[in-house]
């Protein structure tokens, strides 16, 4: 209720006071009249609003839901009007409770619009933005004479009273209502006098709601600027010659050369600290986004590789214990624990990632777009402080820009903010991945694997292992040695006496440096070809046969003489003890010794006396020293022999040096070679 | 007798991808992680941030240091003890070798001397049956000889096995489970820094969508 005090005109007649009293109380009356016609207005017609937006949403669009139509876009026409319809009707209920304030009604009217404001700008904004597209959708359903018609169906069926052939009827009446709050609201202001108490609450109601179109608009505009603008063109080539035309050209020209004189520093940049910063800032989530991304890809690869072999189908055919143990661990490892892993590695830090990532190209774009405005609005600039004006194209242009620009400026901090929060949670996420991980496999570990020594504290345990390692190293190396020294059969098979003799013959006949022996078994097949068994020893004669091949030679049998094929003969020495083709480390008894060899008969010695030591000692065999007293040889060294006999004078043993050692090895071990050809040797035929 | 040497690539194959490749490379890829995001400058804009890549950085440091000592520990205590043993069977297979070498002697001479003995007993053919005889006995001392050894070194030598690796996957075992103790720690410790431990995976989800539609909102970012 407004009082009744007024401004009163103080120009007026005494004369007629009555009438101006009475003119007063009417004006008084009539405005408080208006007043109260403006505050039922707001009522009603919030409540058929709500009526109207309820048939909307229950009525018309389930029905068009149940329709199940694949070509309507349902969430295209309607946008967010359920969620206007919960607003409105729980700020209906409240403005008509204010009935029954009375006296303060107008106060507490213009409080729950302050109360509201916010609510309502979130929720019509978002169903003014998307409201052209809402629109083109009906233009484009009412080409479709099929979809047409299940529109009008659907209509006649739930709102026949209302007589509408068509959505937009419903759908432009939030965009009407929420234009409408402040033109109500300043009805009712315009009929309040200015000195009524609830006057100055009225005012800035109505500023809200003024206040809150404007962002509408605003937000709107940014919107439409936004979703023209982020999304990345994939033109090729074509598209792109396509789309020259003087226009752009002209236009891309100017922008060049405004960059260019920007980076000459002809032309002063426009600078902005605020978005500048902003910018950079947006980079730097760019790039670390983009090398975070690569990084857990790369590691994820890695991952993957660990996965492929499979370690526990490889056998070391050991069935038991610690190697068992292990391979059953090893699968466990391989099939659960380390899939898991992967598993929310993937969901927790991978997908968010590639999420993100995607949602950086918006931005980028509008970046990029926001600095061509730039430059032509910077051209634009000059040209309206040149001329006064501009067109209108180019004052569309100017608003582009600004509208960009204050979009980035608005929604870059949040986005920047957002997205740290986000990296942040991702490496929160990994480092509790790695955890889980560490808990896991120590937990199948437990499970899987008894081991002796786990409780040994480390140190020991490494030096128990390298201990025991020493010792198995050396283990197999007597086992390298067990099978070295199998060694070859000599082809030198021991004579027997007759072809010993033979042998002895052959030598005093020819000398011990032409000797040959047979490497395998020879058939003549010529005429003065010799047929000779592999082990035979011949005297070489001439290394040459009668036509002049030097791969036939001939030889003398120790009787028979004939050529044979100089590939199957090898040097053959006599030595002063020969030993038997089998070798066994474990030291023969010289008696076994003895049986086999053949000691050269005296009778022949000064012969074979006068080969002058051009003789050398080797090591026939490999032996192990087993005592102080013996010296270890080696197949093939070199010794000096310092006595052929031990201290009791068995010529068992002899006292060597080797490598610098001294020591006892078994004679038999040792062979006699001769080393070069004695020099003048020459034997009584 | 069977090969054995193929067994012995199949276990160094084993052992090898266990421990370098793939683990060392995995160790120095989740260090990028971290170092290159420290190296970004996103981290001079935020100080917290900053901190929270500083200490992830130092955590996968340490990591790596460890997953170094454990790599050299198993290089030498199972590695080279595999090699050592794989190195025995070259000389194992040539003295199989050298037996079949000399079975095949033993065999040519037995039946040269088994021929003679089918024959008519003449003078020569006497004579010759003891030269083969002659011949004959040596080879097969020696082939019996080989045949005993290796009949008793060779099954000595594999059934050491056993004995031969158990150190060594002990080692095996210790030293990952010494790795993935510290690995615990460290990144339980970090954990705690860093973030709230409690979280289950359900709730970080629905963290990071929270994250993701606050973004989508926005009108710089595209919808797709």
């Amino acid at each position: 209720m407004a009082s009744t005090h007024g401004a009163e005109p103080e120009a007026d007649d005494a004369a007629k006071p009555e009438e101006a009293i009475y003119e007063e109380v009417i004006s008084c009356e009539k405005m408080e009249l208006s007043q109260r016609l403006a505050v039922k207005e707001l009522i009603t017609t919030e409540a058929s609003y709500v009526h109207n937006i309820q048939l909307c949403v229950s009525d018309i669009r389930a029905h068009l839901q149940k329709k199940e139509l694949p070509d309507l876009d349902l969430e295209g026409l309607f946008s967010n009007t359920d969620d206007i319809l919960h607003v409105s009707r729980r700020f209906l209920k409240r403005l008509e409770a204010t009935a029954t304030q009375e006296h303060e009604q107008l106060l507490c009217i213009s409080n729950l619009f302050q109360e509201f404001k916010e609510e309502m700008e979130t929720v019509y904004k978002i169903y003014c933005a998307s409201y052209e597209h809402a629109l083109l959708l009906v233009e484009s359903y009412r080409k479709d004479p099929r979809l047409q018609e299940e529109i009008l169906e659907t209509l006649k069926a739930t709102v026949p009273h209302t007589g509408a052939s068509d959505l937009s009827f419903f759908l432009v009446m939030p965009v009407q209502r929420v234009t409408k709050y402040p033109l109500l609201l300043g009805k009712i202001l315009e009929n309040t006098p200015t000195s009524a108490s609830a006057y100055p609450a009225l005012q800035a109601a109505v500023h809200a709601m003024a206040q809150v179109n404007a962002n509408i608009n605003e937000y709107k505009r940014r919107r439409e600027v936004a979703t023209k603008y982020n999304k990345a063109e994939h033109l090729t080539l074509r598209d792109r010659f396509a789309r020259l035309n003087t226009h752009s050209i002209a236009k891309k020209t100017t922008r060049l050369s405004r960059l260019l004189m920007h980076e000459a520093g002809i032309v002063a940049k426009t600078e902005d600290k605020e978005y500048d910063d902003l910018e950079e800032k947006f980079q730097c989530v760019v790039s670390s986004v983009a090398m975070l991304k690569e990084n857990v890809a790369s590691y994820l690869g890695h991952l993957e590789a660990l996965l492929v072999p499979t370690p526990h189908k490889h056998e070391l055919q050991i069935n038991e214990g610690p190697a068992q143990q292990y391979r059953c661990f090893a699968e466990h490892l391989h099939c659960t624990v380390l899939p898991e892993f992967k598993q929310r590695l993937d969901r927790l830090v991978c997908q968010p990632l590639c999420s993100l990532s995607d949602m950086l190209v918006g931005p980028q774009q509008l970046v990029k777009k926001r600095l061509d405005k730039l430059l032509d609005y910077e051209e634009m600039q000059e040209r309206k402080s040149e001329m006064g004006s501009v067109t209108y194209d180019e004052e569309a242009a100017m608003n582009t820009y600004l509208a960009i620009n204050a979009l980035l400026v608005a929604e870059l901090p949040q986005f920047n903010q957002v997205a740290l929060q986000l990296l942040r949670q991702m490496l929160c996420s990994f480092s509790i991945l790695q955890r889980d991980l560490a808990a896991q496999v120590l937990h199948q570990a437990e499970k899987d694997l008894q081991m002796p020594h786990g409780h040994m504290p480390l140190p020991s345990f490494w030096k128990m292992v390298e201990d025991t390692l020493r010792q198995s190293g050396t283990q197999i190396r007597t086992f390298c040695q067990v099978f070295e020294t199998v060694t070859p059969s000599p082809v030198a098979q021991p004579l027997n006496p007759a072809e010993e003799r033979k042998v002895l013959s052959l030598v005093s006949k020819h000398g011990p440096d032409k000797l040959y022996q047979v490497t395998s078994n020879i058939s003549g097949s010529k005429d003065l070809d010799l047929t000779l068994q592999r082990g035979q020893i011949v005297a070489l004669l001439q290394s040459v046969d009668t036509k002049g091949n030097t791969s036939r030679w001939l030889v003398d049998a120790g009787g028979p003489r004939g050529f044979v094929p100089a590939g199957k003969l090898q040097p053959y020495c006599p030595v002063q003890s020969q030993q038997p083709g089998m070798q066994i480390p474990t030291l023969e008894t010289s008696t076994e010794r003895r049986r086999h060899s053949y000691a050269i008969p005296e009778a022949p010695r000064p012969q074979v006396a006068t080969f002058t030591p051009a003789f050398q000692v080797v090591a026939g065999f490999s032996f192990t020293a087993r005592s102080p007293q013996e010296v270890s040889l080696q197949a093939g060294q070199q010794v000096v022999v310092l006595e052929p006999h031990d201290k009791k004078g068995s010529k068992e043993w002899s006292l060597v040096e080797v490598n610098g050692q001294r020591g006892y090895v078994p004679s038999s071990y040792l062979m006699t070679i001769p080393v070069q050809e004695p020099a003048g040797w020459s034997l009584p035929v | 007798m069977k090969q054995p040497d193929t067994k012995a690539d199949t276990v160094q194959d084993r052992a090898a991808q266990e421990t370098d490749c793939t683990q060392d490379t995995m160790s120095k890829s989740a260090v990028k992680i971290s170092s290159d995001l420290l190296s970004n400058p996103l981290c001079e804009q935020d100080p917290s941030f900053l901190e929270m890549v500083m200490a992830f950085d130092t955590a996968m440091k340490r990591m790596d240091s460890f997953n170094q000592e454990k790599v050299n520990q198993i290089q030498k205590t199972v590695i080279e003890p595999l090699k050592k043993f794989s190195s025995v069977f070259p000389s194992l297979n040539m003295a199989v070798k050298r037996r079949e070498q000399t079975l095949q002697d033993y065999k040519r001479l037995q039946s040269k001397v088994e021929k003679y003995e089918e024959k008519e007993r003449t003078g020569p053919v006497l004579a010759k049956l003891h030269q083969a005889r002659e011949e004959l006995r040596p080879v097969k001392e020696d082939f019996e000889a080989k045949n005993k050894q290796l009949l008793e070194e060779m099954p000595k030598f594999y059934s050491s096995r056993i004995d031969y690796f158990k150190p060594s996957f002990e080692s095996l075992v210790r030293a990952q489970v010494v790795y993935y103790t510290e690995m615990h720690k460290i990144f339980g410790d970090l954990t705690a820094q860093i973030d709230r431990p409690g979280l289950s995976d359900e709730q970080r989800e629905r963290e990071n969508e929270a994250k993701l539609s606050e973004l989508r909102a926005l009108s710089i970012v595209a919808d797709d």
